[in-house]
């Protein structure tokens, strides 16, 4: 029989995980349930449901912070954002798309993006969600109310639980509200496009520009068949791969930059410039996953050395086949591929080992995301610590048991 | 305060058995133990039982198994500059001092990164980098050590633009309280699969396992760097042009408060002639055209606030003594009491209280009629008043420590915290109980799952 809870305030929440460790009764943590397909799948029946959380407790924009319920949905935050001028540094990603839902504005949770540590094009700049993730108040798995951090961008009281839970898929706490930085958001966005350079080529020319002093905020390459998707026209138009990288500042700086780089990065193709809406466009295909056209293929992520991108999607390419781009100066490679009864992980595993990468599932059906880890296993000793950590949160194995480890 | 949860005491048995690990590179001397029971504070010292000095994680990980066995305290060390007693051996034991692990292992010049052992210090790590274009930002005040600064997830004066180590370790090697060695991630900027282990242990003070390699984030040398000294008419238009500066979003690698107790301090510790008014102190990083831009809207906002003049250091040495003279600013306090010597408070606000935060505690200052100069990392929020005074003097130390309460209780209104970088040892365990309640409990399962024997440097951070 299934049953969901949906409490309305921190209190409620409290009740209905005590009534669980009690019961020991499993319960999938639900946000706004746009990222229900990440992560091992698992069959709770229970759900706790916080939808019924949300809404944002604490904005003032000169305070450079924001406190907000823990489903909020993104896209109200970033449209109290944009009223001021100001943004979430990270770029969360909109996931929603990538797992079947609507188009248009961002869904998913404040606090499902910061429980899956999500960040997008920016992160190689300005640091993952986590980085940004300054407290917040939440129920463990043993039913205690607890808090961490703070308001300020420093403190070092005791261990650092914030980081803990970005990133615990809530399989440690639940998080009522969450407490991060925000930004002043850039004056101008300016593009700096190269066309036509081979994957080798754009991993030499983006490490160039980030290795540069012009403070590139994102470097993303996409090999022909995904810059065909995009649909700003400069660039699905090229014909050509389009490697792609971001300035951002006040508008003498970026201009005076995007110069510098164009100096610096013609000798590795013909160079384009796009303007601020195209830039914005073009960021959100990148951060959301955009540019795959089949929408039941398996996506992997993979995260490697960006010096070793190249190499990685060359031997993948004769192994496994499957379209990518790269994000993240060639450090990220999202790859999509036909539908394989083992996702292919050994293969893709084995290509991302040799660099000391590794590699997540991020799209399959269930069944195979029951059959083949989705994230990359540990070892043993650092199996057994995250078992204790798990163990410290909640004993009872009551919160989203099984997301991220098989029986855990 | 000795630790609850008791452990067993150490016999020579258990020292002929670590000499059999580390041999000489032992002592059990009282002037090698006094000296590692103690920090440069009011706390009272308790020296350990037995200091080894390992100098490899496989002798670590001996050590400490052998330990295990025994459930015998380990408290490792790193340079002992911490300041809330985190080096205290409570209930005695076997201190782990890492200074003989110096060695830099692998620049990684491609990926931006360096791997260390815990015990290279920050200059020792930064001098090595030289020739390489790349540096290592995170600078607290002391040359401490890179695992200690990472057990306590230090900072310094650049974390307004770089970040502390919370942002800046990339991979620890750890030797757990069993002596199991873990690597948290396989190389590099990998986070690791899984829960973010490598950010449990940055600032876990030695609670949780011992740091025997770190593996840090570089960054390239800027292409432009330049420094200037900015004295204004009060501390108010100090604190907000400094508050403006960090609203507006300007990429400042520096911005640094003194009072004018502290100028004066700075000025006969360095031998400077800076004005002796309430002064900032800016860094710039950039592209050419980056760093004038950034002047410039500096410039700008503390012309508003009725700045006199920037003045610059262009040359690399100046620049070089302006931020020595930063980082001595402890010291430099004494030279306003000879004999004295100095207790830090840290306390950090959200940057919009912090004018408000400086100008009450200035003024709780002026009626003790404490000697306490201000220094701050002001672009994070965070400032630190050294009452200089003698510690040999109950009612002098009375009275510190009743003006720290009066200023922790104070940020704490404003949503702030008694700690922005020197952690909790076992001087700031009440604060911790008194800002995050219920928190200390689930810490203290965290520790129990992991150290279920409370052996890492018990009775700091929480007590069993
Ligand atoms: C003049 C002065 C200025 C300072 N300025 C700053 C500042 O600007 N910012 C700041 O953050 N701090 C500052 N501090 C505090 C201090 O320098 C830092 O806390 C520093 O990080 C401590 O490093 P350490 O090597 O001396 O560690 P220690 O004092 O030796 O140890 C500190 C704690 O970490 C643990 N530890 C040490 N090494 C390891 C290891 N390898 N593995 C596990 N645990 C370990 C110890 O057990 C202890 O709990 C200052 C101190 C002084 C005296
Ligand atoms: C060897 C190497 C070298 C690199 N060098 C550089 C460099 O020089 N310069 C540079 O800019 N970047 C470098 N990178 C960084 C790279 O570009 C990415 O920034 C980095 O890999 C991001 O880490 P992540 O993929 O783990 O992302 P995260 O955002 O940290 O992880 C994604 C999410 O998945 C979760 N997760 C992952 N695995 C699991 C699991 N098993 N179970 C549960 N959850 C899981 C995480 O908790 C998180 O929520 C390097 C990376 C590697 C691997």
């Amino acid at each position: 029989m299934t049953k969901t809870l949906k409490p309305e305030t921190a209190e409620q929440v409290l009740d209905a995980i005590k009534w669980a460790a009690g019961e020991g009764m499993p319960l999938a943590v639900r946000g706004q349930g746009s990222k229900d397909g990440f992560g091992r799948a698992v069959d709770i029946p229970h759900c706790l449901d916080l939808t019924g959380l949300s809404g944002i407790k604490a904005y003032e924009p000169s305070e450079l912070y924001m406190t907000a319920l823990a489903a909020t949905p993104v896209a109200e935050i970033e449209a109290a954002l944009r009223q001021n001028n100001q943004q979430m540094s990270f770029e969360p990603p909109n996931m929603g798309i990538l797992y079947g839902g609507a188009n248009g504005e961002s869904e998913g949770s404040i606090g499902g993006a910061i429980g899956c540590n999500l960040a997008g094009p920016r992160r190689i700049q300005a640091g993952a969600a986590r980085d940004h993730f300054l407290g917040f108040n939440a129920v463990s798995g043993r039913g205690e109310v607890f808090k961490s951090g703070g308001t300020v961008v420093k403190n070092v009281t005791g261990f650092d639980l914030s980081k803990l839970l970005a990133g615990s898929f809530g399989t440690l706490a639940v998080m009522t509200d969450v407490t991060f930085k925000v930004m002043p958001a850039a004056e101008k966005t300016r593009t700096v496009l190269i066309l036509g350079a081979d994957d080798a080529g754009a991993m030499v020319a983006m490490a160039a520009s980030l290795g540069s002093a012009n403070e590139v905020s994102a470097a993303a390459h996409l090999p022909e068949a995904a810059a065909a998707l995009s649909g700003v026209s400069y660039v699905a138009d090229a014909g050509q791969a389009v490697t792609a990288v971001r300035v951002e500042g006040p508008g003498p700086s970026v201009e005076h930059r995007c110069r510098a780089l164009t100096a610096l990065l013609k000798e590795f193709g013909e160079i384009e410039e796009l303007h601020s809406e195209n830039s914005a466009l073009l960021w959100r295909e990148i951060r959301d996953v955009r540019l795959f056209d089949a929408i039941d293929n398996q996506i992997w992520r993979l995260s490697v050395p960006p010096a070793a991108g190249a190499n990685v999607v060359a031997s993948l390419r004769s192994d496994i086949g499957g379209r990518v781009f790269y994000d993240w100066g060639g450090g990220l490679i999202w790859l999509s591929m036909g539908t394989l009864s083992d996702a292919g992980h050994e293969t893709v595993r084995a290509a991302v080992a040799d660099t000391g990468g590794h590699a997540t599932l991020i799209r399959a059906d269930a069944d195979v995301r029951q059959r083949v880890p989705v994230f990359e296993p540990q070892a043993t000793v650092l199996k057994d610590l995250s078992a204790r950590v798990k163990q410290g949160f909640d004993p009872n194995g009551v919160l989203n048991p099984g997301r991220m480890v098989e029986g855990e | 305060m000795a630790e609850a949860k008791a452990n067993k005491r150490v016999n020579d048995d258990l020292v002929e058995a670590l000499r059999g690990i580390v041999g000489d590179r032992l002592s059990t001397t009282d002037a090698v133990l006094g000296h590692h029971g103690r920090d440069e504070t009011y706390h009272t010292p308790h020296p350990p039982d037995v200091v080894v000095f390992p100098e490899a994680t496989e002798e670590v990980s001996r050590i400490v198994s052998l330990c295990a066995e025994r459930e015998i305290p380990v408290i490792p060390f790193g340079t002992g500059t911490s300041l809330e007693g985190h080096v205290a051996a409570l209930n005695g034991g076997v201190c782990i001092d890492l200074t003989r692990m110096n060695e830099v292992i692998r620049v990684n010049a491609e990926d931006m990164d360096v791997t260390v052992q815990a015990g290279v210090t920050r200059k020792q790590l930064n001098k090595h980098l030289r020739d390489t274009g790349l540096f290592f930002p995170v600078d607290p005040g002391a040359d401490a050590s890179l695992g200690g600064m990472t057990a306590t997830r230090a900072s310094g004066t650049t974390t307004v633009r770089y970040g502390a180590m919370r942002e800046n370790v990339l991979a620890l090697t750890v030797v757990l309280a069993d002596g199991r060695i873990i690597k948290t991630s396989r190389r590099a900027r990998k986070s690791a699969a899984g829960y973010d282990l490598t950010r449990l242990f940055v600032g876990s003070e030695g609670t949780l396992g011992v740091i025997t390699e770190v593996t840090l984030r570089l960054y390239g040398i800027p292409e432009a760097i330049s420094a200037a000294i900015c004295p204004f008419p009060d501390l108010a238009s100090a604190v907000n042009t400094s508050i403006r500066t960090i609203q507006m979003g300007v990429g400042v690698a520096r911005i640094e408060l003194m009072d004018e107790v502290q100028m004066e301090a700075i000025n006969k510790h360095s031998n400077l002639d800076y004005p002796l008014q309430p002064t900032l102190l800016f860094e710039f990083h950039g592209s050419e055209a980056g760093v004038v831009e950034q002047a410039e809207t500096v410039q700008a906002i503390a012309a508003e606030f009725d700045a006199s003049e920037f003045r610059w250091e262009t040359k690399t040495e100046d620049r070089n003594r302006l931020w020595q003279a930063r980082h001595d600013a402890y010291y430099a306090c004494m030279a306003l009491r000879p004999g004295a010597k100095g207790f830090s408070t840290d306390v950090c606000v959200p940057i919009s209280r912090l004018t408000e935060c400086i100008i009450e505690t200035r003024r709780d200052i002026d009626e003790t009629g404490l000697m306490a100069p201000i220094v701050g990392h002001v672009g994070d929020g965070n400032f630190h008043v050294i009452v200089v005074m003698d510690f040999e003097n109950a009612d002098e130390v009375a009275r510190a420590k009743a003006f720290n309460e009066r200023l922790v209780t104070r940020a704490l209104a404003m949503d702030g915290t008694c700690t922005g970088e020197h952690g909790i040892g076992h001087g700031k365990i009440e604060f911790l109980t008194a800002e995050h309640g219920e928190a200390v409990s689930v810490m203290r399962a965290l520790k129990m799952a992991i150290d279920p024997m409370n052996i890492m440097n018990p009775g700091k951070i929480v007590r069993l």
